[in-house]
């Protein structure tokens, strides 16, 4: 044993035994904004960091996707700065991110390739390290643009917008262990009403129902956005539907019909509550999933977002805690709105307000009083100019105003496009070790 | 015929019962769980191996446990009151563990195993008299309590398992709390020492478990639907 394992073991030894009170927790039905249930630390205090998952822009800094770690606590003397971050080795449309079920890794994706990132975020909380990249996703599925990162236990389960025959939207999802083994992969049905197009998925584990989404493929998502709108034969290749699965079997169940891209999905986190909404991007609409008195799955319309004829893309959309609320985010007009959802069959909205030239992604805190925005939708629909705001703004929420507090400029920062966000926690630090770093553990006895 | 028919009848009426009776104090399951057979457990990982100590004291390798037989194994720690936590591990075991009897084609198949986080506290001892009569071999289910000799040999364990057990940090000093915690996870082991499903406390119900194990069994024998 080396004096620095020594140390180590020491350390951890120490650290183990020296009282062992044990915390036991089961999952919770929800996350500071949407994570799995499966997920096992809330922070349900003030969070310490933002992680944003950053699009590279060539001639913008090292030009590469990237991890950016904002200080997000008030009490912090780096309050609303970036405090660290850590660069992939490509520039691929960084999209989004998830979380491990134990909350010690975070797998992160970009929509150009199939190249999945594993980043370390326990060790050091404030200064997440690349430790793994999964490089296996195209040989091994013929699935690209790897989506949703969605934690099971002891699994990750990936959504796929894509495939590597077609580019095309017909796609499904992956499976891997924590460690980035592959386990299987699950097509998109396209029987039965099914497109064949993913995009989000969500659990209601107390049901055993997985939902899933559905958007475009490579071929579009790709494409700049005017050029896009203008071909009549592409925008026919949108996802209109959402299927609903026997999450334990894995199976599709019912296809739901759900036109203009059903994007994200979101459960009440309330455990009384058994129904999920949705909002569509080209038909700018909430939909809601819920059993009907015969307990048969059912989607239905139940809200219209700005004025659809304008197009204002509803993009993400996070949940209340309580299931009383949703935020929803609109990317042409840099919308934030937000809706009380008490009677989910009948959303109304309530509050809006522009938070940005172009919106993205939205994130609040565990109480709800803290809120997050970014700017990036993709690298080539995000708008050019004056218009290209580049961000994070955190915001007060009081129930009645939001109140911007701080701003990061990424493009000030040379970072990038700032999109998908995840809050982290100085508390969430846990030792993390290396097989290697096991065997020597064990050799050492 | 009709005599057949009365005692299948009366048959499964008895066993419904007796699922229920073993099922007393858990929570419903709010859905159909798929039949065995009709969907697939894939391998998630191999089970870890390494040092642990059976109630005698013995120093042994985890997988002499986690080999030949299908495999329940719950992580515990004898102080643990957490009723989503290890009780309820408990109580799927001990129900699952009356399903079992219930069924004499799973004779000799199945084994429980109950290894301590605490090897602090929970020393061979301790873990003899928290199993009590559950130690002993009952209708060929064999029910094994293990724990470790020191938290150098319990780490590449919850670590290979994938058991979240963390230490929080002190804000102000940057140092460990006295304060670990974990999530209820039970694993299902095939007899070649494949990981075959995770359970949290949402899907850890003897319904869903013993249908896994069915749904093992029937994979053996070729039988899957």
């Amino acid at each position: 044993m080396t004096p620095r394992n020594l140390h180590r073991a020491s350390f951890l030894a120490a650290a183990l035994l020296a009282l062992f009170i044990f915390v036991a927790s089961a999952p919770a039905f929800g996350d500071e904004t949407c994570n799995s249930p499966y997920i096992s630390k809330l922070i349900k205090g003030q969070e310490d960091y933002v992680y944003v998952w950053t699009l590279g822009v060539e001639g913008l800094g090292d030009g590469l996707d990237k991890l950016v770690t904002v200080d997000v606590n008030p009490k912090s003397k780096n309050f609303a700065k970036v405090i660290h971050h850590v660069s992939v080795k490509s520039r691929g449309e960084a999209h989004h991110m998830g979380f491990t079920d134990d909350r010690r890794h975070l797998w992160a994706g970009g929509l150009a390739g199939s190249e999945i990132y594993v980043f370390d975020i326990a060790a050091d909380p404030a200064r997440p390290k690349l430790v793994r990249t999964i490089s296996d996703l195209a040989r091994k599925t013929g699935y690209l643009g790897p989506h949703t990162y969605y934690a099971l236990p002891g699994r990750m389960l990936v959504q796929a917008l894509s495939n590597v025959k077609d580019k095309g939207g017909v796609t499904g999802m992956a499976l891997y262990n924590n460690m980035g083994g592959f386990i299987t992969s699950y097509a998109m049905p396209t029987e039965a009403g099914g497109d064949g197009y993913g995009y989000d998925l969500a659990v209601n584990a107390k049901k055993n129902v997985l939902l899933t989404s559905s958007f475009t493929g490579y071929t579009n998502y790709m494409r700049p956005i005017g050029e896009l709108i203008n071909d009549k034969e592409a925008m026919k290749r949108f996802g209109n539907t959402m299927v609903l699965w026997d999450l334990k079997a894995m199976k599709p169940q019912k296809v739901f019909n759900v036109p203009g891209a059903p994007l994200e999905i979101r459960w009440s986190l309330n455990p009384r509550d058994n129904w999920a909404v949705t909002a569509t991007a080209l038909t700018s609409k909430i939909w809601l999933v819920k059993q009907d008195a015969g307990g048969e799955w059912q989607a239905k319309e139940v809200a219209t977002i700005g004025d659809p004829a304008k197009i204002p893309l509803p993009v993400d959309i996070s949940i209340t805690r309580d299931g009383k609320g949703l935020w929803v985010n609109t990317f042409m007009d840099g919308m934030t709105r937000y809706f009380d959802l008490s009677n989910p069959e009948a959303p109304k909205q309530t509050y809006e307000k522009q938070t940005g030239k172009q919106v993205n992604m939205i994130s609040q805190s565990w109480d709800g009083k803290r809120v997050y925005i970014t700017s990036s939708l993709l690298a080539n629909w995000d708008k050019g100019g004056a218009d290209n705001e580049q961000f994070l703004r955190g915001f007060k929420w009081d129930g009645k105003a939001l109140a911007q507090v701080f701003e990061v400029d990424f493009t000030r920062e040379k970072l990038g496009r700032a999109h998908h966000m995840k809050l982290g926690s100085k508390g969430l630090q846990s030792a993390s070790r290396t097989p290697e770093e096991y065997r020597q553990l064990a050799r050492a006895q | 015929m009709l005599r057949s028919l009365m005692f299948c009848a009366a048959w499964l009426a008895a066993q419904h019962a007796g699922a229920h009776h073993a099922d007393e104090g858990l929570p419903a399951l709010d859905f159909v769980a798929p039949a065995p057979g009709t969907y697939q457990l894939h391998r998630i990982m191999p089970a870890p191996d390494g040092r642990v100590l059976d109630v005698g004291g013995r120093l042994q390798r985890l997988d002499r446990f986690t080999r030949g037989k299908i495999t329940l194994l719950g992580f515990i720690y004898t102080t643990c009151a957490d009723p989503e936590g290890c009780p309820l591990a408990y109580r799927v075991f001990d129900s699952l563990k009356m399903r079992i009897h219930a069924n004499p084609d799973l004779d000799g198949m199945v084994r429980f195993v109950t290894l301590s986080f605490d090897p602090a506290r929970d020393t061979p001892t301790v873990m003899m008299r928290y199993a009590g009569s559950r130690l002993k071999q009952d209708q060929g289910l064999e029910w094994y309590f293990l724990t470790t000799r020191s938290v150098h040999d319990l780490l590449p364990l919850v670590e290979g398992f994938g058991q979240d057990v963390r230490y929080s940090v002190d804000k102000s000093s940057g140092r460990p709390k006295r304060e670990l915690s974990h999530v209820l996870k039970v694993f299902l082991i095939d007899r070649r020492g494949d990981i075959r499903e995770i359970y949290t406390s949402t899907f850890l119900h003897p319904q869903t478990v013993m249908n896994d194990i069915k749904t093992l069994l029937m994979e053996r024998h070729g039988v899957m639907k």
